[in-house]
């Protein structure tokens, strides 16, 4: 016997049918009309939130990476500034003996004054302060480390804070004494670096390109005037 | 269109929802009802109501996660207007547009949710004297209740923020409007009034 309308047939599976239909029809819509970038700290990823004080060598003030994007930025325009950020601990040696790239590094990719023709580079250095035996930061240390203070009584990675390698640095130094900007961005250790583009997005990270120098990664992936 | 204005779309229906679970639901629809009859009863315009509510409360939670996922792509506005009413700056935190556990994005879990709300509320509507009735509805009851659980915490995330998002408490008065709705359906299904005319 063939049914042609079933009476009786259940209103649930009616009911699932249509209401699946309009829950994939919203996710299509939305899957059409967006290109979702996840936010985290791998390469491809919209880096997350920065956030907390800085020292630019006067005073500390509020640091808000945001601040530094151009949602605008199309890849390839030089105009745009890209950001080298630091994950690092004034107590930590390799970050102490890494001072001297970074300041090389700076100078080299920071302005057009040094000859560089490619996109500025801004260089941050996030400050922690690791749980481990002897790493005792403070402000004064950071600023000492950073300015290349000879004498001032502090301490980094047992020698004095001015006879690190390097000359002094010129660009912002973030207090994150508590850690909570190296757990947000999930580092598991110093030094870290990351490479973002204008527009927020990870470029190159230390972690996923082991043995690259930041150097390196900045020649290659920057956009230059000559390339 | 302005974000606001683009809001009343998914706000209008919600209100309305909101007002026909409500007792006083009868005094708005009595021009109606002798032309949709199923606006007579208590149990149609209840019905009705909680149908529109979950509706809009999909639609408006497929918005938020449609602003989201344009945030995330470029950084865009969508509904920034500097003061406090900000779906931008609430939808574009990164620290808050996702829930704790899976990192799921808030519109999308409330896409889902008001999806299954309007099954349970649409399935019972079309066979209201099936055994399952009874359990749809108080499966409608504990969910939207499971929901202001959420709502308390979003609106704490937004008092963080000193911001809030119209777009999420459009979805939010859709939980609360859908929640009266089901908690009068189950009481109505347990008593002798189910099934008057």
């Amino acid at each position: 016997m063939k049914y042609t309308y079933d009476d009786e047939a259940d209103a649930r599976t009616t009911a699932m049918i249509r209401v699946m239909a309009l829950f994939f029809v919203g996710i299509m819509i939305i899957a059409a009309t967006t290109s979702p970038v996840a936010t985290g700290t791998k390469e491809g990823e919209r880096a997350p939130a920065l956030e907390g004080k800085y020292y630019n060598g006067s005073g500390w003030f509020d640091f808000d990476l945001e601040s530094y994007w151009d949602p605008l930025w199309v890849e390839g325009d030089i105009t745009g500034q890209w950001v080298a950020l630091e994950f690092m601990d004034t107590d930590c040696p390799y970050c102490v003996q890494s001072a001297e790239d970074i300041s090389v590094d700076s100078n080299d990719f920071g302005s057009s004054d040094s000859g560089w023709d490619g996109a500025i580079v801004n260089f941050i250095a996030s400050v922690a302060e690791l749980n481990i035996e002897g790493h005792d930061s403070s402000r004064s240390e950071i600023t000492a480390f950073r300015n290349k203070i000879a004498d001032s009584g502090e301490s980094c990675a047992n020698i004095d804070c001015g006879s690190r390698p390097g000359g002094a640095h010129n660009f912002p130094y973030i207090d994150d004494l508590d850690l909570e900007n190296m757990q947000k961005w999930k580092v598991s250790g110093t030094p870290s670096y990351y490479l973002i583009q204008p527009n927020g997005i990870i470029a190159w990270s230390s972690a996923e390109n082991q043995g690259e120098e930041l150097r390196d990664a900045i020649l290659t992936l920057v956009p230059r005037e000559s390339a | 269109m302005d974000a606001n204005i683009q809001l009343m779309l998914y706000l209008v229906p919600t209100v309305v929802g909101l007002l026909l679970v409500l007792p006083l639901g009868r005094s708005i629809v009595t021009p109606f009802t002798e032309r949709y009859t199923s606006l007579a009863t208590e149990r149609g315009r209840i019905f009705f109501g909680l149908i529109l509510t979950c509706i809009a409360g999909a639609a408006v939670s497929f918005q938020t996660l449609w602003i989201s996922s344009k945030i995330s792509e470029a950084g865009g506005e969508f509904c920034s207007a500097g003061g406090v009413f900000s779906c931008d700056d609430v939808i574009g935190n990164t620290d808050y547009n996702v829930d704790p556990i899976f990192g799921l994005p808030w519109g999308g879990i409330g896409a889902v949710v008001f999806c299954i709300l309007l099954y349970f509320a649409y399935s019972s509507f079309k066979e209201p004297n099936a055994d399952w009735v009874s359990m749809h509805l108080k499966l409608g009851v504990l969910v939207t209740f499971s929901g202001f659980f959420v709502i308390a915490l979003l609106v704490y995330y937004e008092i963080q923020m000193e911001k809030i998002c119209q777009y999420c408490s459009t979805a939010h008065l859709a939980n609360i409007a859908a929640f009266i709705g089901f908690f009068r359906l189950v009481r109505m299904n347990d008593s002798d009034t189910w099934n008057d005319s």
